[in-house]
């Protein structure tokens, strides 16, 4: 690594993402060696993903329970799984409930892992390893261990948080946060951005310590104070990490499944906490209703897909 | 100079008091691991595991389940790194370096399998494992996490790839070198924080996996260490839950991740840290 | 007998002398060595049946077939899950399973079992429970027989009822006045005080007052099931149970009935080194229903001299045991808890499935269920419960229990937490009839099978 310490420092910004076309690309004719490397990833997605999204599908189109689970021949009813369920309010309910966890999730996630990116690059070595450390140890919890821990440090009786509201004498005693769709939802989000910061603080750190030092400098001479070169010099190179980051924090936290899962086994009212994930799963595994889950399925995907659509044709244009 | 140094304290400070947040779940898990049942059920919580034991260590290791599910679970996870870094650093170099017919709809794809909801396909993963005899197969499982995996990694790498400039390697042929050794001189260190990267998360989504493995490993030899940490949380419907021993079985599952964090840490920040120094 | 052999024979000619039945290795399988290298696998439900329990299974079975037996064990939580996915699968289906009680309808229902009609009669017949008996029936056909049942009943704090100056109540009525005037006196002045400890979305224990009042929770009219929250007997026992929620319990809306026993415990034992309390007092109710087996997990606590754990040691000064009474003489019916055990009807094993069965079935295994305080299948043999407070208390709880409805769709209902729901909603609800007919409305479509 420290061999190439001469070579001319990187600007993240030059990624894939640049809008001109990247020098990076290389023009060759018609060769056939892209073909040859994406065959594996083609191939290992086709495996794995190719009949269980078939089987969707098709399903989705299907009366298909319990009794067709067990060797039923399933019936062909065309779009009635969809239509039954557009029909009803539960599913723009679930919907909405899934956008806005996800929305708020996840523009705070990037929020206060950018802030935390920016204060390990501000605080000395000391500091910033103990940062790095707490961060690895949140984020190398196994997500079931961790979901343990939580649930314990919210319960209503034995949860160190009420004991802390009560030692600043709030009146929290025996407040249980589960009960209450609302609450619930906000224990969910900080659950949520606790498990998430530390991959976009840490991503965007890597990020921010390839921003040539030369060039802050150079603009601290020019008299450039903090928060302009925050917002003239790093926002901009790390702009491309942030989007991404960004998009695949919406991305998973509008499939966000195992948490809600296990803080719904805890407590709270499942059918009016549900998320995108848990409603198929209790109207598939748990109902045994698998055409209606499926439809969920597809019709989350497009309109997953519908949503994001703007930001990924953006995106995409970028690739160019 | 002096209002500097204050800003400065404060910022570290700052650090501190969050690191110490951030941690204190970890923290909490560690503690009760320690205290024995009946503290635990106090409503006045106990902050420091003093005449602590391991005892709930020895009864979480009792059944003589772990190992086995520890070997399982590494050779899954191992597995699924090793398979996802060759997948997914192939692909990135595909879309990074090469411009081909495809290759958008590629990188489309690749974005909207990320958005399949995954909880309906257990069913159907069901059964394409079982019909083809995959069922408690560590080959079968690695193949569905290294599936659920690829996608987002050969995103995360082909930023890394394009990151370095052809020119560098270009640069290198000029004075001799041939394109392969270019690549591996020049090229593939630039890599390393990239690939390291993309092994962590791809090792934490393997390690931290219970869904899929709950439904294609259906024998108890064959369980990941989730499904063995699950097994404690659920045991009986007649008795009482042993917290403090499903803290010490947490504790267990998460102290290999943290092992390997660490060995990988000092690479990944080396890696980065030799990146911001360049400057 | 003779429809067995039929099938029997067409089976495999070894099995004929199984089915004789339980008795002497000799009598099952002709030559165990034939069986040598099979083997059968039984999914048993969380760790609520010991290990000394498993390895009699284990022992016998290998004794009186000369095949393997494989247990393994499935997480209550993740058992519908697993059934779904593997009692399908002929290749991996697991040969016997035990499954909650309240989950057999559904799966009885699409055909996941094997018919025991045939061997039902010996296997204890008319002895065995009639009403999981039932969960476990199609159109009188017997898919899933009994494996163990525990009943509901009181565990008070004595100590508390005595200070508040409540007699023990022999009727209903007296009960639900009992604990709303505890909770009223709340005679050691502790903050959130509950006479009676119900969680709000505790449907199963809540259950008993619209039972005891000769409400149910759905009827099968005209072939179809229909959910009946709303009929004029129900309302009466959501009327008193909203009373209750309101007046006696502290407990949550949302609390479910995993841990209530952990409210009616003291844990002031808990001294720092310099002999002083650490940890305040936990005890928050005078009054919980549980399960029988609960009481494994109420008293003080004392070190256990072999482990040297801190163990909850029943105390008779402190705690009591009590049957919900009904208003009619007899105890109220509470909701049965257990599980019943069916025979995979994709198993290739039927024979030595079977042969399990008669294993659990057994008098002997029927007393060691007895014996680990889990209610055998058996009437016969629920002495073995022993004659304690407990046993009889269970016993008595359990002469007058109901299962949840028969309906085919059941399970669907329990695992989309409809009834929690509504039960959560009781304390606050303004009009109980209105809500009551909303969540019948909810109900009714789950309960018939798509």
């Amino acid at each position: 690594m420290s061999t190439d310490a001469k070579a001319p420092p990187l600007a993240p910004g030059r990624g894939g993402q640049s809008s001109e076309p990247g020098p990076a690309i290389r023009r060759r004719k018609a060769s056939k060696a892209p073909y040859y490397l994406i065959l594996p990833a083609i191939i290992i997605l086709l495996v794995a993903l190719g009949y269980p999204v078939g089987w969707q599908i098709i399903t989705s189109f299907q009366k298909f329970g319990l009794m067709q689970q067990f060797g039923g021949s399933p019936e062909f009813v065309g779009f009635e799984n969809y239509i039954a369920l557009l029909g009803t309010s539960e599913l723009w309910v679930v919907l909405g409930r899934s956008l806005l966890f996800c929305l708020l999730s996840a523009f705070l996630t990037v929020a206060i892992g950018g802030l935390l990116a920016l204060l390990m690059q501000r605080v000395g070595t000391a500091a910033r390893l103990m940062l790095q450390v707490s961060m690895l140890l949140a984020w190398a919890m196994p997500v079931v261990a961790a979901m343990t821990v939580w649930v314990w440090l919210i319960d209503w009786r034995r949860g160190v948080l009420n004991w802390l509201l009560v030692q600043f004498g709030i009146d929290a005693e025996g407040h249980n946060w589960l009960a209450d769709p609302v609450t619930f939802f906000l224990i969910a989000v900080v659950i949520v951005v606790w498990m998430s910061v530390p991959f976009v603080a840490l991503s965007l750190y890597a990020g921010l310590t390839q921003i040539s030092g030369e060039v802050l400098e150079a603009a601290g001479m020019d008299g450039a104070t903090g928060w302009q070169r925050t917002r003239y010099i790093i926002l901009p190179l790390i702009a491309p990490v942030l989007s991404i980051v960004l998009l695949l924090q919406l991305i998973w936290d509008l499939r966000v499944f195992t948490q809600i899962k296990l803080l719904q086994d805890a407590g709270g009212v499942a059918n009016e906490t549900n998320m995108l994930g848990t409603f198929i799963y209790q109207l598939g595994v748990g109902s045994g209703d698998f055409g209606m889950a499926s439809a969920v399925s597809i019709l989350m995907l497009i309109l997953t897909i519908g949503i994001s659509w703007y930001y990924v044709r953006s995106l995409m244009k970028e690739e160019n | 100079m002096r209002r500097k140094s204050i800003i400065t304290a404060l910022f570290t400070a700052l650090a501190v008091a969050i690191a110490i947040l951030w941690a204190f779940p970890v923290y909490w898990m560690f503690n009760s691991s320690m205290l024995p049942n009946v503290v635990l059920q106090s409503t006045t919580p106990t902050f420091l595991p003093f005449g602590g034991s391991l005892e709930n260590f020895t009864a979480a290791l009792a059944d003589g389940k772990f190992l086995g599910a520890l070997t399982i679970s590494l050779t899954v996870t191992l597995s699924t790194v090793a398979a996802v870094l060759i997948i997914a650093f192939l692909g990135a170099l595909a879309v990074s370096r090469f411009k081909f017919k495809g290759r958008k709809s590629f990188i489309l794809a690749l974005l909207l399998i990320q958005m399949l909801p995954a909880e309906g396909m257990f069913i159907a993963q069901y059964k394409m494992m079982s019909s083809v005899g995959m069922l408690n197969n560590i080959v079968g499982l690695t193949i569905l996490y290294t599936a659920a995996v690829v996608p987002f990694t050969i995103w995360m790498l082909r930023g890394f790839v394009a990151g370095v400039p052809a020119e560098l390697e270009e640069a290198a042929m000029v004075d001799g070198l041939s394109r392969t050794k270019a690549f591996l001189k020049i090229t593939f260190p630039l890599l390393a924080p990239g690939l390291v990267a993309s092994g962590v998360y791809a090792f934490l989504q393997a390690w931290n996996e219970f869904t899929v493995a709950l439904v294609v490993m259906t024998e108890d030899q064959s369980r990941t260490l989730p499904l063995w940490l699950r097994g404690f949380v659920q045991a009986s419907a007649t008795r009482e839950t042993d917290w403090g021993m499903v803290m010490a079985a947490s504790m267990l599952v998460a102290v290999p991740v943290i092992i390997f964090f660490l060995i990988v840490q000092g690479k990944m920040s080396s890696g980065l840290v030799s990146g911001a120094v360049k400057g | 007998m003779k429809k067995y052999l039929g099938i029997a024979a067409i089976t495999a000619a070894a099995l004929t002398l199984s089915a004789c039945g339980s008795g002497t290795s000799a009598e099952s399988g002709s030559n165990p060595s034939d069986n040598a290298d099979r083997s059968i696998t039984l999914w048993l439900a969380g760790g609520d049946t010991s290990d000394e329990l498993r390895g009699y299974l284990k022992d016998t079975f290998k004794a009186k077939t000369g095949a393997t037996l494989k247990i393994e064990e499935q997480g209550w939580g993740d058992l519908v899950t697993k059934m779904t996915t593997a009692l399908p699968d002929a290749n991996n289906t697991p040969d016997v399973v035990e499954m909650g009680n309240t989950q057999s309808p559904t799966f009885t229902n699409v055909g996941a079992f094997a018919d025991l009609s045939d061997m039902y009669d010996e296997l204890g017949g008319d002895k065995l429970l009639p009403s999981f008996v039932e969960a476990g029936s199609v159109d009188g056909k017997k898919f899933a027989l009994p494996y163990y049942f525990g009943s509901r009943y009181m565990f008070t704090r004595k100590d508390i009822w005595t200070e508040a100056g409540v007699a023990t109540p022999t009727t209903l009525d007296e009960f639900n006045a009992g604990v709303k005037s505890i909770a009223d006196k709340n005679p050691r002045e502790i903050k959130n005080f509950s006479g009676f400890f119900l969680g709000g979305q505790d449907w199963r224990n809540g259950v008993s007052w619209i039972f005891a009042n000769g409400g149910d929770l759905a009827k099968k009219e005209n072939g179809k099931w229909v959910s009946t929250l709303a009929d004029a007997k129900t309302l009466k026992g959501l009327e008193q149970l909203q009373d209750l929620y309101k007046n006696a319990s502290k407990a949550p809306s949302d609390a479910k009935d995993a841990t209530p026993w952990l409210y009616i415990n003291d844990a002031d034992e808990i001294l720092g080194d310099d002999g002083k309390p650490t940890g305040k007092t936990s005890l928050a109710a005078a009054t919980i229903m549980a399960p029988g087996w609960a009481h494994w997990s109420i008293g003080d606590l004392k070190k256990d001299d072999a482990t040297g754990k801190d163990v909850r040691t029943w105390n008779e000064d402190t705690f009591g045991t009590l049957v919900l009474p009904g208003n009619d003489g007899k105890p109220a019916p509470v909701l049965a808890g257990g599980s019943n055990i069916g025979i995979s009807a994709k198993s290739k094993n039927q024979d030595l499935a079977k042969d399990l069965m008669r294993i659990i079935f057994s008098e002997e295994y029927q007393n060691m269920l007895g014996g680990a305080g889990l209610g055998p299948a058996n009437s016969d043999y629920v002495n073995s419960l022993g004659d304690d407070q407990f046993a009889k208390a269970a016993i008595a709880s359990a002469s007058n229990s109901k299962l949840t409805p028969a309906a085919p769709g059941w399970a669907s209902v329990e695992t989309s937490l409809v009834l929690e729901e509504f039960f959560g909603k009781l304390r606050d609800a303004t009009d109980l009839a209105a809500l009551a007919k909303q969540y019948d409305e909810k109900i009714t479509p789950q309960l018939n099978l798509k």
